[in-house]
């Protein structure tokens, strides 16, 4: 018999950058130690150095990989991923590029072996990454390769009760238009359907933006709404799905911030990040939609015009480790039904 | 606060009767009880019961009513106002209610001119409108080719250069010229109507990260970066091509006066989100002062006491600030 409680992995992110600290100061904030079980994996020094940077203690006590399964509280899978010697702080480096990726590859096996529920990882570097021979465009991509996943997966963003996916990402405006089908928009929604499930939500609210100015003010600025979004929210609202739009995106947020829906399914990349960058610059958390494994993690950046000087903010990472919990206690749930 | 002595009051239209114009206007003065003189032009019979009304023959007489009634410049409309519903009949007097707002204006008697929002279908329809909003219209009465809009709410001045055209359509609309007028236009206006000489403007790119170097787009290279180059050369401060996500939050609005944006929504979200009922329509490059609530006719909730006049309010009190810095 499991218990309900989720089993967490956490992983320091870039070495050189504010992870470690967030992560030691996650570990202190309230009730984040009665949530979950946690296991951190990697390197001993890291840690330390994350609580030396925050000014807390972190007692480590090491597990065997073949006892995580009896592991309860707070744990650590001991890794050798990077010497000492070899961090620099504040520093893209491909030691520090080559530590992330181990350690992630690590939480990801045990994930896929049913020994964690969920993995969160503090910021890493992409430059760092890409430098030590990170094989995909971004760690989402590197991950669902890792994975062998080759369904639909993409990048959620999630400002406190607000989640976005969009149909169209890392692309150029120009670009846009002609990338936004029926396929693109259903898989978004049902991108924002899905994990809103996992994290608890029994039938999501979902607000599909419109493209085009005042959404196209009844074709005259567009007919993507009338010719495109229209009909797949007509078909998702015919199965009983609560799904909505095309709403203006001038207000659309307006909508989500008023608690009205769940999720904002964006057209493209500016429309949402707009919104949720400026609702919440701090609190943003970034989830790995679609993939087989819950795992999320801060949205911004490794920092490193900050990194070392304990002035790093937990906000963020506490938001994204408690919707991780969420996600990961369903997780757990449907594998024990399985 | 009270005028100063012998300032101008500012001209408010009515709109189209038949959606929230009037009762706005009614509701705004209640609020302001005078502090802030305007006075209204329209068909007093539309005004909803129960606000004082003095009817004035002259701008002029403003100052002396405004503490104690809504004054009122009489514009007999043919046709009541249902609440809702535009009377085709009503249309010729809403367009002659602008002309008449501007050209007071332009000859002094107002020292600004704050429209309520118009119907344009009703007016197309009703008197062949054929302006494809009130800002050519007004462009038009101020014998002026090309005019900007700024969207204004507390914290956040936003111009886009592109407006009312399909996303699909926005690259191949966003030229060089139409960039550099629209950039120039509003270095302008922030000194002559914001007291804001020298303003620090911050440009967004078009593409996600701003093209990031050329990865998701050019138009930041070959396009926004050169115009920005040669408006540095002729001493404006000019931030950008920036990363649109990052460029709204507060931290970032610190670092500037007034931000550009491509496109529509690019400038809308972030107005919307920072305050949905106080934003402001601004057109720069005017002879006159002009500004706007950024909401339109309502007519779902016209004549039913509903109507928010924040946005009015706001737009009446930046067209009062903007003539007094342009007095100055």
């Amino acid at each position: 018999m499991t218990t309900n409680k989720p089993r967490i992995a956490i992983i320091p992110g870039d070495p050189s950058g504010i992870g470690p600290e967030l992560i030691a100061k996650l570990l202190h904030e309230d009730g984040v130690r009665e949530a979950a079980d946690i296991l951190l994996v990697g390197d001993g020094h890291l840690w330390r150095q994350g609580a030396d940077q925050a000014g807390v203690s972190l007692p480590l006590e090491a597990v065997a990989e073949d006892r995580i399964g009896l592991q309860a509280g707070l744990g650590w899978l001991p890794m050798e991923t990077i010497a000492q010697e070899e961090v620099q702080i504040a520093t893209v480096s491909e030691a520090s590029g080559r530590s992330s990726l181990r350690c992630l590859d690590k939480a990801l096996d045990l994930a896929v072996a049913g020994q964690v529920d969920g993995i969160l990882f503090a910021p890493f570097n992409k430059a760092a990454l890409t430098a030590a021979g990170m094989n995909a465009e971004d760690e989402h991509r590197y991950m669902a390769r890792y994975l062998g996943f080759e369904g639909y997966h993409g990048e959620l963003n999630v400002l406190d009760d607000l989640m976005t996916t969009r149909v169209t990402s890392h692309i150029g405006l120009k670009d846009v238009a002609r990338n936004i089908t029926a396929e693109g928009v259903e898989k978004a929604i049902g991108l924002a359907e899905d994990t809103l499930k996992r994290a608890g939500h029994a039938r999501p609210r979902i607000a599909v933006a419109a493209l085009n100015p005042h959404a196209g003010d009844n074709g005259k600025f567009g007919r993507e709404e009338i010719d495109i979004l229209e009909p797949v929210i007509r078909a998702a609202q015919d199965k009983q799905r609560d799904v909505t739009g095309p709403w203006p995106s001038d207000t659309v947020f307006l909508k989500a911030r008023r608690g009205e829906v769940d999720a904002v399914v964006t057209m493209y990349h500016d429309q949402g990040q707009i919104a949720i960058k400026l609702l919440g610059f701090e609190r943003g958390v970034t989830v790995a939609g679609g993939l087989p494994i819950p795992i999320a993690t801060p949205a911004h950046g490794t920092a490193f015009d900050i990194a070392g000087q304990n002035r790093a903010n937990v906000g963020a990472t506490r938001q994204a480790f408690d919707l991780l919990v969420r996600m990961a206690r369903t997780h757990r749930a449907n594998r024990a039904a399985a | 606060m009270t005028a100063p002595d012998g300032e101008r009051p500012v001209a408010l239209t009515c709109g189209e009767p038949s959606g929230i114009g009037p009762e706005i206007a009614a509701h705004a003065w209640e609020r302001l009880e005078g502090r802030l003189p305007f006075f209204w032009i329209g068909d007093p019979a539309h005004l909803p019961r129960g606000v004082p009304v003095r009817e004035i023959a002259d701008p002029g007489e403003t100052a002396s009513h405004c503490a104690t009634a809504l004054p009122v410049l009489p514009h007999p409309f043919p046709a009541p106002n249902r609440p809702g519903r535009p009377d085709p009949d009503n249309a010729a007097a809403v367009i002659e209610v602008i002309a008449r707002a501007v050209k007071l204006a332009m000859t002094g008697a107002a020292s600004a001119v704050c429209t309520a929002p118009i119907h344009k279908k009703a007016l197309k329809d009703g008197a062949g409108f054929a302006y494809p909003g009130h800002t050519e219209y007004l462009a038009h009465l101020g014998g002026v080719d090309r005019v900007v809009m700024m969207l204004a709410c507390p914290g956040l001045k936003v111009v886009p250069v592109t407006i009312h055209i399909p996303l699909a359509e926005v690259p191949g609309a966003l030229t060089p010229a139409l960039l550099r007028d629209t950039i120039r236009i509003t270095a302008a206006a922030m000194a002559r109507d914001f007291a804001t000489p020298g303003a620090r403007i911050a440009v967004a790119g078009l593409n996600p990260h701003a093209g990031e170097g050329g990865a998701m787009g050019r138009e930041e290279i070959d396009l926004i970066g050169p115009v920005l180059d040669g408006l540095r050369a002729e001493g404006l401060a000019i931030l950008g091509p920036l990363s649109a996500d990052t460029m709204f939050h507060a931290g970032a609005r610190a670092r500037y006066d007034v931000a550009v944006a491509m496109y529509h929504d690019q400038a809308l979200i972030p107005v919307k989100t920072i305050d949905f009922a106080g934003g402001v329509n601004v057109t720069l490059g005017l002879p006159f002062v002009r500004t706007s609530p950024d909401h339109g006719t309502a007519f779902d909730i016209a004549g039913r006491g509903l109507a928010d006049p924040t946005s009015l309010i706001a737009a009446l009190r930046m067209a009062r600030d903007m003539a007094r810095a342009r007095a100055a």
